[in-house]
């Protein structure tokens, strides 16, 4: 039902009817997706596990290859992971040898020669993430949500202008959720990036998105596009307005009725 | 700061230490004791005074044990270092490379199973009665454990920080180096503490076959004559170079895989922060200067 948005100005992710099969084509993780994403946006892919979402992110991040259709970024196809889209995971997934510094730096180390201004960067983005006092603690010196603004660090050190999350904060508890969603969404302001966040909380979905991606499983396909017009920067309490809600309704009715 | 406080700690692991040594003197002097009493005979079990003047003319007095602690350290630690070559050239072949893995596997399980004690004569026809047949038995029974642990620690399946290096655009060789390796490390150190102890059990059997110097020929010469104070000394010296090898490479682990231990990772911590500083001086002076 949701085909390719004529609406979007400035197309930065484009797919055109993207499908991805498993195990010899018996399992369907994504059919006929189709989407373009603009720049500078906030996108969130919300559903139920098994609805590709995840799949979608991968694709997009050229960890793997579609079965059918094409996938664009910055109008070049996708065929291999690339310098201008990064991907954080539901872990951390930090190397526990290395600080904080350290582990930030990883992006630029495997690319090329470390300069001096790239250690500055790191420590900026370290001090962006609210971490500047922890650049040379280890992992295990830190907490979930901390190594997880770690991560985050990392994922912008790459410099990419796409950035790939899949349920970043999932593994944490509410609060810390909550308040990294926040930071999460004045971060990415700051650095002007395009963001596609996988989640399975519709609440938190729309909280952060400039538009939402409603996924339903077996098959996979996007089910639904809302807009979400609620004025930044958005505060917590935005979550109890009747609006809010009426878009929370909105995406519910999509998944309920499958 | 904390003079007092280490004082304290100091005194309360005496006093922890105290029924160990209690318990500990008991036993000898009820040992010399039932000796001295002729409950057991003193030709078979020293006296455990005997064997302190064995311990004080051998190790003391003459020094003689000296040269053979040492050929017989050289030998364990040399054979250890050949084995572990071996076992960790193969382990990344074989991490590597599937096909190799399935040539080679075969062959270390055989060896395994093969009580390599049993390979001393043929050993030792191959590698003469000198330091060179030693070390090959010594290198042969440590190949495994080391082989094993550094295969399993390199192939242990990461896939979420694989897909993140991927993401990133690495090459094979920065995952092997960057991820596979220093993950591999703890469970490779294991392997080397398992190896370095059974090199030694290597290094002395072959001794005890046939050798002309090492503290396995001491001993056996010592046995020989029925002088059990100075056997006994002499085997003691192989315990001290077991705990000589065990704590050397319980150090060496401790300092490589340092992210495990809290008080070791607090001080990496430290040094890795006055690295950067002198980095970062070190880089506005140049720039300035330009």
């Amino acid at each position: 039902m949701a085909t390719a948005d004529s609406r979007v100005r400035d197309p930065v992710v484009g797919g055109n009817s993207v499908g991805k099969t498993f195990a010899g084509g018996t399992v369907v993780a994504l059919e006929n997706a189709s989407f373009d994403i603009e720049k500078g946006s906030f996108v969130s892919l919300v559903g139920p596990s098994g609805c590709g979402k995840s799949t979608l992110l991968r694709l997009i991040a050229g960890l793997i290859e579609p079965t059918s259709g094409s996938l664009q970024v910055h109008g070049s196809k996708v065929s291999a992971p690339r310098q201008d889209v990064a991907m954080m995971f539901q872990r951390a997934t930090l190397l526990e040898w290395r600080t904080a510094i350290e582990n930030v730096l990883l992006p630029t180390e495997i690319q090329r020669r470390v300069t001096a201004d790239d250690r500055n960067r790191a420590m900026e983005l370290l001090q962006l993430v609210g971490l500047g006092e922890f650049a040379f603690s280890f992992p295990a010196q830190l907490s979930g949500g901390m190594q997880q603004r770690v991560a985050l660090a990392r994922l912008l050190q790459t410099g990419a202008d796409v950035l790939l999350m899949d349920e970043p904060f999932g593994a944490l508890d509410e609060f810390t959720r909550e308040r990294l969603n926040i930071e999460l969404l004045r971060i990415v302001g700051e650095v002007g990036a395009t963001t596609i966040f996988v989640t399975h909380n519709i609440a938190e979905a729309i909280f952060l998105a400039d538009k939402v991606y409603v996924m339903t499983p077996r098959p996979g396909r996007l089910a639904q596009v809302i807009d979400v017009p609620l004025a930044r920067p958005r505060e917590l309490a935005v979550q109890t307005s009747p609006e809010f809600n009426r878009l929370v309704e909105d995406a519910r009715e999509t998944l309920g009725a499958l | 700061m904390s003079a007092p406080f280490g004082q304290l700690q100091w005194l309360r692991a005496c006093y922890r230490a105290l029924p160990h040594l209690g318990l500990f003197a008991l036993l000898i002097a009820a040992w010399e004791v039932l000796v001295r009493t002729g409950v057991i005979a003193s030709i078979m079990v020293p006296r455990p005074s005997s064997i302190g003047a064995s311990i004080v003319e051998l190790y003391f007095v003459k020094g003689t044990i000296w040269r053979h602690f040492f050929i017989t350290l050289g030998e364990a630690v040399g054979g250890f270092l050949i084995g572990a070559a071996i076992a960790v050239a193969l382990a990344i072949g074989s991490s590597l490379w599937e096909p190799f893995r399935r040539y080679v596997s075969p062959y270390a399980v055989v060896l395994n199973v093969t009580p390599g004690i049993a390979l001393t004569p043929i050993i030792i026809a191959w590698f003469g009665f000198g330091m060179g047949s030693k070390m090959a038995l010594a290198a042969i029974i440590s190949f495994f454990p080391i082989f094993v642990n550094t295969l399993t620690g390199l192939t242990q399946p990461d896939t979420e920080r694989e897909e993140l290096f991927r993401s990133l655009g690495s090459s094979e060789r920065q995952v092997f180096w960057m991820l596979r390796v220093p993950s591999a490390l703890p469970l490779m150190f294991a392997g080397f503490k398992i190896g370095l102890t059974t090199a030694l059990i290597g290094a002395v059997v072959a001794e005890f076959a046939q050798a002309t110097e090492g503290v396995g020929v001491l001993m056996s010469r010592f046995s020989f004559q029925l002088n059990m104070g100075a056997s006994i000394a002499t085997l003691l010296s192989m315990t001290l170079i077991g705990l000589i090898l065990f704590y050397s490479m319980e150090f060496l682990d401790d300092r490589t895989v340092f992210w495990r231990r809290e008080e070791r990772r607090a001080a990496a911590s430290r040094n890795r922060a006055r690295a950067w500083k002198r980095y970062a001086k070190l880089n506005s002076k140049s720039g300035s200067s330009i």
